[in-house]
């Protein structure tokens, strides 16, 4: 049996600072992961962290990542990155005409993926985006924005707006309703635990469909593989069943969100 | 019963249960007579999952045959197979390599109550050894047959009824649908976190439980035995799903009785009493088990 | 195989088994221990870990040029003797110091005091003086033994537990277990705590009280009981003296008055008092919240006042319960590794001290040494040249650290012996790698007095040495000392050296050990002491008049801190810190802060903060939590990213010479 714990070694090619803490960086080589899904990423002597693929499928590999601790803070100093995966689901667009991707902060990494897979397949007039930071300067891939509204309609909200901010104000949830697509567009919404809540309360407020609404879930993971128990949500391992996860699956589980 | 166990001896490293200044533990054994029909103090999960090792390198395993192991903490690693056998490499070829032979009780043995999740006589095993006097019964699987061909195999009914009768000495306790009955909200876990001092030993000594954490100390990465009773088992960076004592020890019975049964179709408890026998508080999961959750 | 060894963590002294020849460093707790009984705290589960930690010491370095080189042992033994020896002959033995560590078995303990006092100086001191030694001076004074007076088993058949300045179930959890389990079968709990710990949380009364008051509150206590004529005449009059000098300083405590400076509602401190008093046996535990004081010697003696007073003593279930920090405070306080005290208590200063001088064969000083906090005043001072420092890490321990850096710089020779690079090793001339308690052979003395077995369990790591055998060779060359070649041959001499161990031998503490005294007269040892008679006799009540602590708040340091250990950690975390699984469940310095408090001045959880008292300040991240009163902050002292002690002031016990660690004026500033 392979041994599915040890890293391979991948080259970096490019890091970008997208704001004061986050980055984004390229590896030399291609994504065999999913929109959706998640690769293991490791500092040697440090540890490893769960991050999502933030490029599309076979383009080149690239993660977005917020520096909230040890090894998150080291990843962009590196040469060689570990890496082990791809793990867990991805979303599962090609089974819906349509779909809305809400991203909440650093969500958004999973969506720029799946903007691109679609992309990639043609399929951009059947996405829209929805993406929100708390201010503009937490804004990441700001550069793309141009690129991006060219094929899709994507909109982009700020909680707090600053002097040169002149786009939408307000929560990622209400952006829901300048969504052109119809209701039985699938959506698939990634963010932080409130935002997701809401948006999904939205979502089924304006008449989507609840077996068409895909979360992401965050929770701790330590193997990827389903074998060290860490990421349970009732009788599921996020790892494997997620992140990304249909909502009427888990919807009545307590400890769905925090 | 020497004989084979001398075969084996030839082809694995053979340890067997041992008392050792009063405590039945896992050592390596000589002979067949050495082995104590004791149950051990533990689970002698370190079989398969070691305390702590190394995940960076996959050695190849020596084959290890284990005697005296009891029918509780068999079944337990058939139980935990349904979850990490196939998946977690080292886990898989130390499972595949060991054989264990268990010994099948008599009498119910102190705490235990096995006889809820089926009694001492399993029906999946390597090498099932019942001893009735002086006389052994072996049940052998298929893999390990070649050290008993000299053995009559035993017929009929005697098994079962065997079976039957352990477990009419032991009252089995109510633990069908108990995953219904189970309350989310229930006083016990605010009675249990109450006491409860998050020492772990009722994940380390449980035949079930699998549960590791990760981390690096210098060029390895070690995968060490975990608990879900502490807090730091599920704090991620989007914060901590179950901050509370309470809701992490309703975890644990989550998992056993709800969770499990729920993704594998059975309950992830033997009924081996380990964390009863070595919990500093007297946590019993039999309460869990039989507590009426509708009278509160 | 399967060997038998001790919990290398806190004082309670589990019994631990660890099969060898099996895969996957099994630890179970050992079932025919009559002080764990199978069980273990996570500590004892999941705190082994740093054993095989990459970071390991494994060869001898000597520093050249400010860098750190591999030697031989010959060439680290022969440099350490000759600089020792060098600083000796220039300024005499009293200018060098030792620092013996409560981590290291007695055997270690006893060599190394043996060293310093052959050497001729009583520079010899461990961070007992940092936890028990009120303990010690108290007791020793009001009782003539400085130690528990039960057995952890002894308090099973306690039917009442005062808990006052301990958090049981976090720093001594095994022990912690006997009081929850005693009292939700309905004994009675009476926690005295300024914090909401989890005994109090299940306690039949809580008498949160403002720190540093225990004083009053004990003398109010006692006010009560006399009052309500519930003392123990008998037990008074029989085996007590000083009675009425006590009752006279009681009668001004009454609960009326005590209530402006403990906080505590009259009612409940009566109710708390006859529950003391009448549901006897009453067992009082404690820890450093009664010690680590400016009046830490006068809170042990108001402690022994009440258990006399109450007849609390010489019975199971009665009794004093000092629980020790570190697993061998009591052991290495036995073996004397205190600068006031030769092995077995004997007080540097009198006759006594010929004992050793006929075992040593040298005339011995008499000189009080110098204590911890002492020795790097004097390094400052520069009458201290070496300090020779064993498992110790005073740059994260020791109070006002801002003196202790100041010391360690002025010296000419700091020569540290661990088993890892600690901040402290890390400024050290020669560092000495040593092997850890599951590698070597020794016995610990725990916080019940019970001498146990530690084995040899794993193989050292490269070149690590046991430190007794580092000492042996350090004693041969220094002090001109035989060579011993097992600890049993130095545990023969400490049977010789100190009556209350003379019975005990290897053979007989095995398996589950053996409490002293154990003598000819006890030779199973002792599980309850003072039976019929305290070895000075009657035992000494003493009148304690309340002082308020040095440390107060006013207007600009408007918050009361308070330090110590969380369950997850020990000491300066160098062993926890390095056991993943402890590590995550505390990976970062904090400050815990009521959470009204925390509104209030506006801070957030996990938000970083600066504290500042009037000796230093540090920077830490902000922990809500209901469980501290307003007013109040704790701060652990296991991180050394953020040393908590860079706050503590220098205001010392003028009788043990603790410093004041529950009590510092701090303030917030965000
Ligand atoms: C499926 C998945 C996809 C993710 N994708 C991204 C992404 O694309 N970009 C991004 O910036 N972040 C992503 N995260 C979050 C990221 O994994 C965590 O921020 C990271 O693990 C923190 O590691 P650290 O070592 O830097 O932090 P630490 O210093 O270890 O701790 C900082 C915080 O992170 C928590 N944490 C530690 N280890 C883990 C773990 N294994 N899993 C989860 N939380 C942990 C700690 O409890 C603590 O609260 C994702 C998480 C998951 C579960
Ligand atoms: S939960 Fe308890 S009784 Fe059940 S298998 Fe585990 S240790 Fe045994
Ligand atoms: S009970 Fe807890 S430790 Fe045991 S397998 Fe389940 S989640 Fe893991
Ligand atoms: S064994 Fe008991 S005390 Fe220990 S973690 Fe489990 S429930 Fe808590
Ligand atoms: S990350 Fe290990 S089970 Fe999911």
């Amino acid at each position: 049996m392979e041994n599915e714990y040890r890293p391979h070694t991948l080259k970096m090619s490019k890091m970008t600072e997208e704001t004061p803490d986050v980055y984004t960086i390229e590896m030399d080589s291609k994504n065999e992961g999913r929109a959706g899904q998640f690769y293991m990423l490791s500092v040697p002597g440090v540890g490893e962290a769960p991050i999502s693929v933030a490029s599309g499928f076979g383009r080149n590999l690239i993660f977005t990542i917020r520096d909230v601790g040890s090894v998150t803070s080291k990843l962009k100093n590196l040469q060689f990155v570990g890496i082990r995966g791809p793990y867990g689901t991805g979303w599962p667009w090609k089974e819906y005409d349509e779909v809305i991707g809400v991203a909440g902060g650093i969500g958004i990494p999973p969506i720029r993926s799946l903007l691109e897979e679609m992309m990639d397949s043609g399929r951009q007039q059947d996405l829209e985006v929805m993406y929100g930071a708390r201010t503009p300067s937490d804004l990441v891939y700001k550069k793309d924005f141009g690129d991006w509204t060219k094929s899709i309609n994507l909109q982009i909200t700020v909680d707090r707006a600053n002097a040169e901010w002149n786009g939408n104000v307000g929560f990622v949830p209400a952006l829901l309703r300048k969504a052109h697509l119809s209701r039985m567009a699938a959506v698939f919404v990634i963010g932080p635990p409130l935002m997701m809540i809401n948006t999904v309360k939205e979502a089924l407020k304006l008449g989507y469909r609840e077996d068409r609404i895909f979360i992401s879930l965050e929770r701790r993971m330590e193997c990827g593989i389903g074998v060290c128990g860490h990421c349970n949500i009732g009788e599921h391992y996020v790892c494997e069943s997620g992140p990304i996860i249909n909502y009427s699956r888990v919807r009545n589980d307590k400890e769905l969100f925090l | 019963m020497e004989s084979a166990f001398v075969a084996i001896s030839s082809d694995f490293q053979v340890y067997g249960a041992v008392e050792r200044d009063g405590d039945v533990i896992f050592d390596r054994v000589a002979g067949f007579d050495q082995v104590s029909e004791e149950r051990s103090r533990y689970a002698p999960k370190e079989f398969l999952m070691k305390r702590n090792e190394n995940v960076l390198i996959l050695n190849v395993e020596s084959k290890k045959a284990v005697f005296g192991i009891k029918s509780c903490d068999l079944k337990g690693f058939y139980l935990m197979d349904k979850q990490i056998f196939g998946k977690d490499p080292f886990y898989t070829q130390k499972r595949e390599k060991t054989l264990f032979a268990n010994f099948v009780c008599s009498e119910p043995c102190n705490g235990g109550f096995c006889s809820s999740f089926g009694g001492p006589v399993l029906d999946q095993y390597d090498l099932q050894i019942l001893r009735e006097g002086e006389k052994f019964h072996v049940m052998v699987s298929e893999k390990y047959d070649r050290y008993f061909r000299e053995f009559k195999k035993e017929t009929g009914t005697f098994y079962v009824d065997f079976s039957n009768r352990f477990n009419s000495k032991l009252e089995p306790l109510p633990v069908e649908g108990i995953e219904k009955r189970i309350k989310w909200n229930s006083e016990l876990w605010k009675e249990y976190a109450s006491a409860c001092i998050s020492c772990g030993a009722c994940n380390f000594e449980c035949p079930t439980c699998y549960c590791f954490d990760l981390y690096d100390d210098g060029n390895e990465r070690k995968k060490e035995w975990d608990s879900c009773i502490l807090s730091g088992f599920t704090s991620s960076s989007a914060g901590n799903i179950r901050k509370g004592l309470d809701e992490r020890l309703r975890q644990r019975f989550y998992h056993k009785f709800v969770y499990f049964k729920k993704s594998k179709d059975t309950y992830l408890c033997t009924g081996c009493n380990r964390c009863v026998e070595d919990c500093p508080v007297g946590i019993d999961i039999k309460e869990v088990i039989t507590y009426d959750y509708n009278g509160e | 195989m399967s060997v038998l060894t001790v919990c290398p963590y806190c004082g309670t002294g589990c019994q631990m088994v660890i099969p060898t020849q099996t895969p996957g460093e099994r630890v179970i707790g050992y079932s025919k221990s009559p002080v764990n009984e199978g069980k273990l705290c996570l500590k004892g589960y999941s705190g082994l870990s740093y054993n095989f930690s990459k970071e390991r010491l494994k060869y001898p370095l000597i520093k050249r040029n400010g860098e750190f080189v591999r030697v031989s042992w010959e060439a680290a033994l022969t440099e350490t003797s000759n600089r020792l020896k060098k600083i000796i002959r220039e300024y005499g033995p009293d200018s060098v110091a030792f620092q013996s560590s409560a981590k290291c078995t007695n055997e270690e303990n006893y060599l190394m005091q043996k060293i310093a006092r052959v050497i001729g100086t009583n520079n010899i001191d461990h961070c007992a003086r940092s936890c028990h030694s009120p303990t010690a001076m108290g007791l020793i004074t009001t009782l003539g033994a400085g130690a528990a007076t039960g057995s952890i088993n002894s308090l099973d058949d306690s039917k009442t537990y005062f808990v006052i300045g301990s958090n049981t179930t976090e720093q001594h959890p095994i022990i912690g277990t006997k009081i929850i389990k005693g009292s939700k079968k309905g004994k009675n709990l009476i926690v005295a705590d300024p914090r909401k710990t989890q005994l109090a949380e299940i306690a039949s009364i809580h008498l949160q009280f403002n720190p540093g008051t225990d004083v009053a509150l004990l003398n109010s206590i006692m006010h009560v009981i006399l009052e309500g004529n519930l003392e123990d005449t008998k037990f008074i009059e029989e085996r007590t003296e000083g009675f009425r000098a006590l009752r006279q300083e009681l009668a001004k405590y009454s609960p009326e008055i005590v209530e402006g400076i403990t906080g505590i509602e009259p009612g409940k401190l009566r109710e708390a008092a006859k529950i003391i008093a009448k549901e006897k046996p009453t067992s009082i535990l404690y820890a450093m919240g009664i010690t680590q004081h400016v009046h830490g010697t006068e809170n042990v003696m108001s402690i022994s006042n009440l258990a006399l007073l109450t007849g609390n003593l010489g019975v199971r279930g009665s009794g004093i319960f000092p629980l020790r920090g570190q697993n061998n405070v009591q052991g290495s306080s036995d073996m004397g590794a205190l600068s006031e005290w030769y092995p077995g208590y004997i007080p540097v200063n009198s006759d006594s001290v010929k004992r050793f001088e006929i075992l040593w064969k040298r005339s011995l000083p008499t000189k009080t040494g110098l204590t911890l906090s002492e020795m790097f005043d004097a390094a400052v001072d520069g009458s201290l040249k070496a300090i020779y420092i064993m498992g110790e890490n005073p740059l994260v321990t020791e109070a006002a650290i801002s003196d202790v850096e100041k010391g360690i710089e002025n010296l000419e020779l700091l020569i540290v012996q661990d088993i890892f690079m600690t901040l402290t090793a890390g400024l050290a001339d020669i560092v000495l790698p040593a092997t850890t308690s599951l590698e070597k052979e020794g016995t610990f003395t725990n916080t019940e007095r019970r001498i146990q077995k530690v084995n040899v369990i794993y193989d050292s790591p490269g070149e690590a040495m046991p430190d007794w055998w580092i000492l042996n060779e350090i004693g041969k060359r220094v002090g001109g000392l035989e060579s011993y070649d097992t600890p049993r041959s130095i545990f023969e001499e400490i049977r010789k050296a100190i009556p209350n161990y003379s019975g005990a031998t290897y053979e007989n503490i095995y398996p589950t050990g053996k409490q002293w005294p154990i003598n000819k007269e006890n030779p199973d040892g002792t599980e309850i002491l003072h039976t019929k008679s305290f070895p000075i006799g009657k035992g000494k009540l003493v009148p304690i008049p309340y002082r308020p602590p040095v440390e107060v708040t006013d207007a600009k340091y408007d918050f009361i801190m308070t330090t110590g250990r969380n369950y997850f950690h020990f000491h300066s975390g160098t062993m926890s810190r390095r056991a993943d699984v402890l590590e995550r469940e505390s990976p970062e310095p904090y400050v815990e802060i009521n959470t009204e408090d925390a509104k209030r001045i506006g801070v957030r959880d996990s938000q970083k903060i600066t504290i500042e008292s009037r000796h230093g300040s540090i920077e830490t991240n902000v922990r809500t939590t209901e469980k501290i009163p307003a007013g109040i902050v704790f701060v652990p002292f296991h991180f050394d990213e953020s040393r908590v002690n860079r706050l503590v002031g220098k205001t010392l016990d003028p009788l043990s010479k603790i410093p004041e660690f529950k009590v510092v004026a701090v303030r917030l500033v965000v």
